[in-house]
């Protein structure tokens, strides 16, 4: 087969419905078909009260997911791009009705008339954002406590190959617990948007402000943290990274009004004795004397918005640069918050691999129906189909070797592993990702490769290699080859 | 302790702390001055208790709750290391001394007893903390420091909180507080009581005799009088009669810095104090000083039994032959009872080498249950998925097999003792019941030495007790199963083909999986097998140490009553041969030093 990752896809599912004709194959076949044209789909999972439904007004921008626990958060709720604003709710026999909602001052309400929460699958919003355009992002309600199970007993991590999810990536929010502690995978126990694998999924150490206590440099210990998390190897098979997210900032970031702005600039101009007073707790913040500048309803709204790490951040910031407009002071929040880098990140790991994904979860449904239905006629050339495509395409072999890698299953020491993984695109798909140069001069990237596919291929012909690693290292190869041709076609 | 925070202790308490001590003192000049230093060893020892007493406070609760913060608020000293990131991974003793100083608690190996070296102040941030490397044979580190509310016997106990409540740590601090005089569970305002933390509580609540619950960090978040609401009602609901206080650490340091009153209220500092005094130190002392009334009364009854009987035959000399013949029968009886043959000492090695094999094969047990559970569960799949959860999950299991293990031990001890003070006080009851049922007269009968004087006084469940809770009890508990869990499994090798194409990856896994099987169940098993190891010797060491603490204990006792019975003998035939004439100035002198002991009696009982 030839052609484009998603055409490729497209072939084998075409092949496939010619063979796989029964109605509820069909349907497989046909959500999977319409699923390879659409953005990329991210889930937000986590426990109940990690954040999820703050971290996606974040990502978007825009107060949409109600973030107190209403009957909504109850139900997944599909957020994406469209044309007009609608509300559609999907029962659990399939089909959609149109439901009636509201935008109030803060979040969508939505009218679930006569239908009981629990007929209802899933909402789906769709909203005209620019920021879904390239994806759509869905909101969970979340696992709750799991501990007591966990402790008990689960040992139920599925195969990640062998199963299809509505998801094609998922955001992980995880707390900060410690390392020894059974809860730290309790957040990738949340498997009903798609299950943790170190190629389609991101933790987030959500709440990142709460862990230092509120300080100034509360954001410092919660990437230390991360960073921690990240190298811990139960950790590091079921994600690609971790970042900290102060969810609460950056959503508030997102959405800060000129009122909001006006009053953080009258408490900026209070003298610095008092204010560090008044920030010492909540309690003294909204019962500050009277001769502070806003009533304490207006401070007590504005502690609500920011937390106490986000007003003593914002008011360091304001007192620093008197001049600062509102848009600027919400730019400097959001980079603060964290939100800006995992807004990166998913555009690095998964929007610019999103052919990669979405093609891969076709493949995943193509290869569920050949394993229930094996004696199905053609079904053979339809697996021997999937298999030659899963075979040749380079993109795949990248993702499985990454995930082997991260599993610890290729034995290799830790520098050469982490090479070979920014090769594979771990950090980004762009020739200097890959190259691990920080360079856009396009003659010196394409040398340097030139340079690495040389040292790899050494290091694969060694005698002393393992089978596994040789095996890794081909597919770097291949990966450096690709960046190859594209340097030189954009030299030319 | 600052002028700001301004905690006293109440005039009522003194007052009484104060009677209780002259009472002590009474009981021991009275018996040196009749020659009975034995008795006046005892009661000093209790007064060295009651001068410098001990209370031990665990602070328990999640990792990242804020422990270490709120130990150093309520001393206003940073003497436990705090970090965002990085945990307590050492119990932490502080305790009063004149100079702040810092020792370090060594067990080299686990044969030998721990050794204490004093270290830097500063050195102890690296050492408690998770920074330290290559600490394995430290067990713990005890902070010294001139403090009024620990001047007081307050110990107070920084454990790490790591691994959470419902894994293996959470079951070694329910060891070590079923130890200590009393805990404080710390929990944070930014959440709700967790399952785990309230199950931990329940258990917790049956182990602890005094629990006060904690909610920290409430400068951070607005809504924390709703959290504490809430987790009242958890509380209530689970049925864990828990009260809870709000604090927070950081107004505390800012109030003492500031020295700013108000403030210091606010950080609800004070209440705290002012509880953990009302129930904890209290608590405590109380204990302690109805022991000493006890002993003060049981003192007083020895010192008149030699007395009774002389009066007895001086005011009716027929009556000496036969108090004479029943107290020599019980001389003989009380000489027995000091023998190895006695009873009580036959029941108690008997019943000590009973108790070790059965703790032993009870262990045995569980670890041959447990290893079976854990086979079944790797050959339910693949090592490489189920590890990052298995591990966990027995050691988990593990540490709740020793906690019960230790349960039943401690336990069955306290029967034993129980039973060894009931066969002490048994033998010397029934020489009384022959003297009473004598046909001695009436005042005879008054010579009894009461069930509790033969007994030895103090009961024998305390005895027993101290054995257990000895020193560092507490704190030695918790390191035993804390270095238990630091057991490494090893690494499990995950030589899997990277195989491209998924039927080989498929074949390939098929056929690795038996061989990490293998290998898993053979890490599991070393795992089980070091553990039965340590923990059987240290069931053996606690067991030997509470045999020869109750030995001890009742021979000393025992001593105590035949040397009161060869007092009272000797004065009864001293009085048989008293010439008439001088008996009536005799009898008088008896009389005043009897109205003497029952005044001191009655101020005793008055005590209680």
């Amino acid at each position: 087969m030839t052609g484009s990752l998603l055409d490729q896809a497209r072939r084998l599912l075409d092949l496939a419905g010619k063979v796989f004709d029964e109605p509820a194959q069909r349907d497989l076949l046909v959500a999977a078909r319409v699923r390879l044209e659409e953005p990329l789909r991210v889930a937000i999972a986590g426990k109940v009260k990690a954040g999820k439904s703050t971290l996606l007004n974040a990502l978007v921008g825009e107060r949409l997911a109600p973030t107190d626990t209403g009957e909504c958060t109850r139900i997944v709720t599909w957020y994406r791009d469209g044309l007009t604003y609608q509300v559609m709710g999907r029962r659990r026999d399939g089909s959609t009705l149109p439901l009636r909602f509201e935008r109030a001052d803060t979040a969508i309400e939505i009218d679930l008339g006569s239908h009981a929460a629990t007929d209802l699958e899933a909402l789906e919003v769709t909203w005209p954002s620019s920021r879904l355009r390239r994806t759509t992002l869905i909101d969970t309600p979340g696992v709750g406590s799991l501990s007591t199970e966990v402790a008990n007993r689960t040992f139920e991590f599925l195969d990640p190959d062998e199963t299809d999810s509505p998801a094609d990536a998922v955001l992980f929010l995880m707390k900060h617990v410690h390392r020894s502690d059974l809860d730290l995978l309790e957040a990738f126990h949340d498997t009903s948007m798609a299950l943790p694998n170190a190629v389609n999924a991101i933790a987030v150490l959500s709440r990142a402000d709460e862990v230092g206590a509120g300080r100034l440099d509360a954001m410092g210990s919660a990437r230390r943290i991360a960073r921690r998390y990240g190298e811990d190897a139960r950790i590091r098979r079921l994600v690609q990274v971790v970042v900290p997210v102060a969810g609460l900032l950056a959503e508030t970031a997102a959405t800060l009004t000129e009122t909001e702005f006006g009053h953080l600039r009258a408490l900026a101009a209070v003298d610095a004795s008092s204010l560090e007073s008044y920030l010492l707790s909540a309690d003294r913040f909204i019962e500050a004397e009277p001769s502070t500048p806003l009533t304490s309803l207006e401070r007590a709204w504005l502690l609500e918005r920011l937390g106490i790490y986000g007003l003593r951040i914002a008011l360091v910031v304001l007192r620093r640069h008197r001049e600062m407009t509102s848009g600027r002071l919400a730019e400097e929040l959001r980079r603060r918050s964290g939100v800006t880098e995992l807004s990166e990140l998913l555009s690095t790991l998964f929007v610019e691999r999103s052919d990669a994904l979405k093609a891969r979860t076709a493949l995943l449904t193509v290869e569920r129906l050949c394993a229930t239905s094996p004696t199905r006629p053609g079904a053979e050339g339809v697996a021997a189909a999937l298999e030659e495509m899963t075979a040749n395409a380079h993109p795949f072999n990248e993702l499985s070797t990454l995930a082997a890698l991260r599993s610890g299953w290729v034995a290799a020491r830790a520098p050469v592993i982490a090479d070979l993984e920014r090769t594979l695109g771990a950090r980004g798909a762009a020739p200097a990702a890959r190259l691990g140069l920080d360079s856009d001069d396009v003659e010196h990237l394409r040398v340097e490769a030139l340079a690495q596919i040389a040292r790899w291929q050494r290091l694969a012909e060694n005698p002393m290699t393992s089978r596994d690693l040789a095996v890794a290292i081909q597919v770097a190869v291949r990966s450096l080859e690709g960046v190859v041709v594209e340097l030189t076609s954009r030299l030319a | 302790m600052t002028a700001a925070t301004g905690e006293q202790p109440s005039r009522d308490v003194a007052s009484r702390e104060g009677r209780i001590g002259a009472l002590v003192r009474f009981g021991i000049d009275a018996s040196r001055a009749y020659g009975r230093e034995d008795l006046a060893e005892r009661l000093s020892s209790l007064q060295d208790r009651l001068e410098t007493p001990a209370v031990q406070i665990v602070v328990v609760g999640e990792f990242k709750q804020g422990k270490s913060s709120l130990i150093n608020a309520l001393i206003n000293a940073e003497v436990c290391p705090v970090d965002d990131d990085i945990a307590t991974a050492l119990p932490t003793v502080v305790r009063h001394g004149a100079t702040s100083r810092a020792h370090v608690v060594r067990a080299y190996d686990e044969f030998a007893e721990p050794v204490r070296e004093r270290i830097d102040m500063a050195a102890v941030s690296d050492l408690v903390t998770e920074r330290g490397d290559g600490t394995r044979d430290v067990s713990g580190v005890e902070i010294e420091i001139d403090r009024r509310f620990l001047a007081a016997g307050v110990m107070l106990i920084d454990t790490p909180g790591v691994g959470g409540l419902g894994a293996a740590h959470g079951t070694a601090t329910l060891g070590a507080l079923a130890l200590a005089d009393a805990a404080i569970f710390v929990t944070d305002a930014s959440q709700e009581l967790t399952a785990p933390e309230l199950a931990f509580l329940g258990r917790a609540r049956e182990l602890c005799p005094v629990m006060v619950g904690v909610l920290t960090k409430i400068d951070l978040s607005a809504s924390w009088p709703k959290v504490l609401e809430r987790n009242r009602d958890h509380l209530e609901r689970a049925g864990v009669g828990v009260d809870m206080l709000a604090v927070s650490s950081l107004l505390r340091t800012e109030a003492v810095r500031r020295r700013d009153r108000r403030m210091n209220e606010e950080s609800g500092y004070p209440a705290l104090l002012h509880h953990l005094t009302a129930t904890a130190i209290t608590g405590a002392r109380e204990r302690l000083e109805s022991r000493a009334v006890t002993d003060v009364v049981d003192v007083v009854d020895s010192l008149r039994v030699a007395f009774d009987a002389e009066l007895a035959v001086l005011e009716d000399p027929q009556t000496a032959a036969a108090i004479t013949r029943r107290l020599e029968a019980e001389q003989a009886a009380a000489e027995e009872r000091r023998g190895l043959a006695a009873r009580w000492s036959t029941a108690l090695n008997d019943g000590i080498t009973d108790l070790t094999s059965d703790v032993e094969h009870d262990f045995r047990l569980r670890v041959r249950r447990l290893v079976h559970e854990a086979d079944e569960i790797l050959d339910g799949g693949d090592p490489a998925e189920l590890w990052a959860e298995f591990e966990p999950w027995l050691t988990n299991r593990m540490s709740q097999e020793v906690l019960a293990n230790y349960e039943l031990m401690s336990a069955r001890t306290e029967k034993l003792s129980a039973q060894v003070a009931e066969l002490f006080g048994l033998d010397g009851a029934e020489a009384l019941r022959d003297i009473a049922s004598s046909d001695v007269s009436g005042r005879v009968s008054e010579v009894e030495l009461r069930p509790e004087l033969a007994r030895g006084g103090g009961g024998g469940l305390d005895a027993g007790l101290t054995a257990l809770r000895g020193g560092y009890g507490g704190v030695m508990m918790f390191t035993m199963l804390g270095s238990m869990v630091g057991i490494a499994l090893g690494p499990l090798a995950l030589g899997v083909g990277l195989v491209m194409g998924r039927k080989g990856i498929r074949d390939e896994k098929q056929r690795r999986v038996g061989q990490r099987r293998q290998q898993a169940k053979s890490a599991a098993r070393k795992y089980c097998d070091e553990v039965s190891i340590q923990v059987t010797k240290d069931a053996r060491d606690m067991l030997r140490r509470i045999q020869r603490h109750l030995r001890d204990h009742y021979a000393r006792r025992g001593d105590e009553v035949l040397r009161s019975i060869n007092d009272t003998l000797r004065a009864a035939k001293e009085a048989a041969h008293t010439d008439a004439a001088e008996r009536p100035a005799r009898i008088a002198d008896l009389r005043a030093e009897l109205e003497r002991l029952s005044r001191l009696r009655e101020r005793a009982e008055a005590c209680r």
